[in-house]
């Protein structure tokens, strides 16, 4: 009997081993470049797109990129090889960046620069800006922070002169002082790389350094924008006939850098203290604010400062009104709102006429926006939203993106280059994309 | 003594991963699985205790019986298209275990004492796959003590019922979306025991020797979590906002109604019908109440809850049994089972889909005394995809399969 129940048992055993060994499979679709040819992929744009967070350009935001996570995919569906103007591993912070080191007792985020192990390589002809240390083979990412469309034309744009330049394209070009060396426009580095199949997010910076300078900044004007627009859109399309994907310009109302010192919670605290919250308008004028009005996320509002009529939190008295430059007012914010819109016009009409996804990212950051207190977007059980820090999209500088943010933009420009392009690349899981660091 | 218990009961003997609709284990008798987990109807042997208390008093000996099942259990995951991230469990193998005694007080009156595992799950996802800020791993467990009577009214008539006393444990985990300078994500872990208390009655009637027939009912037992331990482990910049603290909660194990037929063509051949309406209505929401707030301020933090909705569902069960030689029985099964889960509702704790079993099993009779059953149940669950976006799910494919052999042993006196 022993041996019966021995023998049943192993048998059993046996059974179960044999069995386990087949796990359920599920299938699901190839992935599969559709009409476009992800060969040579190349990517244009601003800081957005060269992975700049966190205030500074440094090695793990270029590693985690959009156009970095767009690229990996693409190798699915026979993308190539894709180089990025990486800060080595010894000068792994780059330019510098912000870091969260804590929260002070009021619960606002305490950040930190970071100025260690920097690629600070020496200061510029112009005595202000610091250069970089170059990257002079050939790269896919071409983002370079802080450029406008506008300057994709302008010789000279990346020449370390001593009237003024871009340090971040300095870093990227011969410096030989020719036309297709130091002076070379940035239309024509982009000609060059030749892709089969590019995005181009530029545009932002043309509207952004007015909104993020509280209105004191230019506009781009609309004109050169197109111009700018239709030799970009040339040079990447080029001989190849190559594939691509225009992304627009989002809201600046959608951004924590504008949010974040909320002013209706600003004039709640200001009428518990028995006053107002004070701005200098557009119009240089003081006035009482309204929740039309956007502060600043690097204004001092609420520091205590000394005024002729004693100490007083900053802009809760009309003799220390928030300066101009510390509020995007409501004019300003319906002159960014109409710029942004006639941006996007001109690049959704440049999208349509060859043909190109048009990736509306002003319309998916619109999306996120919180309602009634409450994220709109959640994916895997986490919720995102334009909140700073908490909202997980945006990093420690309030306008670019985290890691985690950038997969999200990834996944949202993969879902519309496949509706455009009969494509089927697979969006990335943006869980292993990391999102604000706590101490 | 009660967590020890269910340290023995619990710790070495695991309730099975969620294999039949919702958290339900459908384990309760050896000979009855071989059969489609039939037997309702029929006077089989002592798990009547579980089947149909009314039938107990129809049962020809004393005896004990002590039986286990091994559930190996598989479950796939892959993200919505265009995603294409996959993950896949990696479950311990459930242990349900049933234990039955019956003994005539009477020609008429019978007492019983069973103890079985028909709810539980251990699913564990780790904290890898792209879900785990949903659940890293959940395991509950619930053992059912019964004590039984019945009384055989004629001998075409039977009823029964029995008291049960449910002890249970939940241990879910989960990864929660705040990292360290190194990355790493937080993790949450709630821990209790819970006690409950519920019914299982029933009534067999056997109008000829040909059929008949049973009906039995257990009832809904809602098992409450009172002190349970929530522990959060985040960056410590964020301790304040996640203080290790008390929590409660409160699950429904829903009742079960069930009419059973029996048919005997000949004296070899018994074959079973089985119907079984499982009122999972009862779970509307897996709702937690926290002693501190925890992430948000009160009230908020003192509170999560997700919905779950589920529907009352059906399974249909039929089985056999064939006595070969006068040692030997052969039996097989097949049912289907009905998904509680709504669309939208779908969660990785209890990837549900509608179902299909099979089933094969053996008797064999070692002496006059003793007997031996064993049998294998292979469970398919259809593929689903789902958006679980009311539930606070993962949404994804899910695609579960089970193999799960039992062997058990039967002692008359």
């Amino acid at each position: 009997m022993k041996n019966f129940i021995y023998k049943s048992g192993m048998l059993a055993l046996f059974a179960a081993t044999v069995l386990t060994s087949c796990d359920p499979e599920i299938d699901g679709a190839s992935p599969s470049k559709g009409e476009a040819d992800f060969t040579k992929y190349v990517a244009v744009g601003n800081s957005l797109t060269a992975g700049y967070s966190d205030g500074g350009l440094y090695r793990e935001g270029q590693l985690n990129s959009y156009p970095s996570i767009l690229a990996e995919q693409f190798k699915l569906a026979g993308g190539g090889e894709f180089t990025q103007p990486l800060f080595t591993e010894a000068q792994k912070n780059g330019s510098g960046y912000l870091s969260l080191t804590g929260f002070d007792a009021s619960g606002l985020p305490i950040l930190k620069p970071v100025t260690t192990e920097l690629a600070v390589r020496g200061m510029g002809a112009d005595n202000k800006t610091l250069l970089y240390t170059e990257y002079l083979e050939p790269v896919n990412n071409l983002g370079v922070p802080g450029i406008k469309m506008i300057d994709v034309s302008t010789a000279g744009y990346g020449y370390n002169n001593p009237i003024a330049f871009n340090p971040y394209y300095e870093r990227l070009l011969p410096n030989d002082v020719t036309p297709s060396g130091a002076l070379r426009p940035y239309v024509a580095t982009a000609a060059a790389t030749q892709p089969t199949f590019f995005t181009m997010w530029l545009g932002n910076n043309d509207v952004l350094s007015y909104a993020t300078s509280g209105g004191i900044a230019a506009i781009s004007d609309l004109d050169k924008f197109k111009t700018n627009l239709d030799a970009m859109v040339n040079a990447l399309v080029g001989a190849n006939n190559a594939k691509g994907a225009i992304i627009n310009i989002p809201d600046v109302t959608g951004v924590p850098f504008f949010t974040t010192k909320a002013t209706a919670t600003l004039i709640q605290m200001a009428a518990a203290a028995n006053t107002k919250l004070y701005i200098v308008g557009s119009d240089n004028v003081t006035r009482v604010a309204t929740t039309a009005d956007y502060v600043l996320l690097t204004s001092t509002v609420g520091t205590p400062e000394q005024t002729p009529v004693g100490t007083i939190p900053h802009g809760f008295s009309p003799y220390n009104p928030l300066r101009n430059n510390e509020v995007l007012d409501n004019t300003e914010v319906a002159t960014a709102q109409a710029a942004t819109a006639n941006f996007n016009n001109a690049l959704a009409a440049a999208a349509q006429a060859k043909g190109l996804a048009l990736v509306n990212m002003n319309t998916f950051f619109n999306s996120v926006k919180m309602k009634d207190n409450k994220p709109q977007l959640t994916i895997n059980n986490i919720a995102y939203s334009p909140a700073f820090i908490s909202g997980n999209l945006f990093s420690l500088d309030g306008v670019h993106l985290t890691p985690r943010g950038n997969a999200i933009v990834a996944n949202e420009i993969i879902r519309n280059i496949n509706a455009t392009y009969k494509a089927n690349i697979p969006t990335v899981d943006e869980t292993k994309y990391r999102a604000v660091l706590f101490p | 003594m009660k967590s020890k218990i269910l340290a023995l009961l619990g710790g070495t003997l695991l309730s099975g991963v969620a294999m039949a609709g919702g958290y339900q284990v459908n384990l309760a008798g050896q000979r009855q699985i071989g059969m489609g987990h039939t037997g309702t109807g029929l006077a089989l042997d002592n798990a009547s205790i579980f089947f149909n208390p009314g039938a107990m008093s129809h049962l020809r000996e004393n005896g004990v019986t002590i039986g286990g099942s091994a559930i190996f259990s598989k479950i796939a995951y892959r993200a919505l298209e265009p995603g294409n991230t996959e993950a896949r469990t990696d479950n311990p193998a459930g242990t349900p275990f049933q234990v039955y005694g019956v003994y005539g007080i009477t020609d008429k009156l019978k007492a019983g004492i069973g103890v079985y595992t028909p709810f539980g799950s251990t699913v564990k996802w780790g904290n890898e796959w792209s879900g785990r800020f949903g659940l890293e791993q959940l395991k509950l467990s619930a053992v059912y003590i019964q004590p039984t009577l019945s009384y055989k009214i004629t001998e075409k008539l039977g009823v029964g019922a029995g008291l049960t006393y449910v002890l249970g444990s939940v241990n879910l985990q989960r990864s929660i979306p705040v990292q360290d300078q190194q990355g790493n994500y937080g993790h949450a872990e709630l821990d209790g025991d819970a006690t409950g208390v519920g019914y299982n009655v029933g009534v067999y009637f056997a109008p000829t020797e040909k059929i008949s027939l049973g009906l039995s009912y257990r009832s809904q037992v809602d098992v409450n979590v009172e002190e349970g331990d929530a522990t959060f482990t985040v960056p410590a910049s964020l301790d304040a906002r996640f203080p290790d603290t008390k929590f409660e909660a409160t699950l429904p194990l829903p009742a079960t109604l069930t009419l059973g037929i029996g048919i005997k063509p000949t004296d070899k051949l018994t074959l079973a019908i089985d119907v079984n309406r499982v009122e999972w209505s009862a779970y509307k929401s897996l709702r937690f109440d926290y002693e501190e707030p925890v992430s948000r301020p009160a009230p908020e933090g003192l509170v999560s809850e997700n919905a779950r909705n589920y529907e009352d569902s059906y399974i249909y069960r039929i089985g056999a049994e064939y006595k070969a030689t006068d040692a030997l029985a052969l039996r097989a099964g097949a049912y289907y089972d009905s998904s509680p889960v709504q669309d939208g509702y779908l969660t990785p704790e209890t990837p549900d889909a509608d179902a299909r079993g099979v089933s094969v099993g053996l008797g064999y009779n070692l002496s006059e005394k003793l007997s031996l059953d064993a049998s294998f149940l292979y469970i398919n669950k259809k593929e689903r995809t789902d958006l679980s976006d009311k539930s606070g799910g993962i949404g994804g494919t899910y695609k579960a399969v089970a193999y799960i052999p039992g062997i058990g042993l039967n002692y008359k006196f």
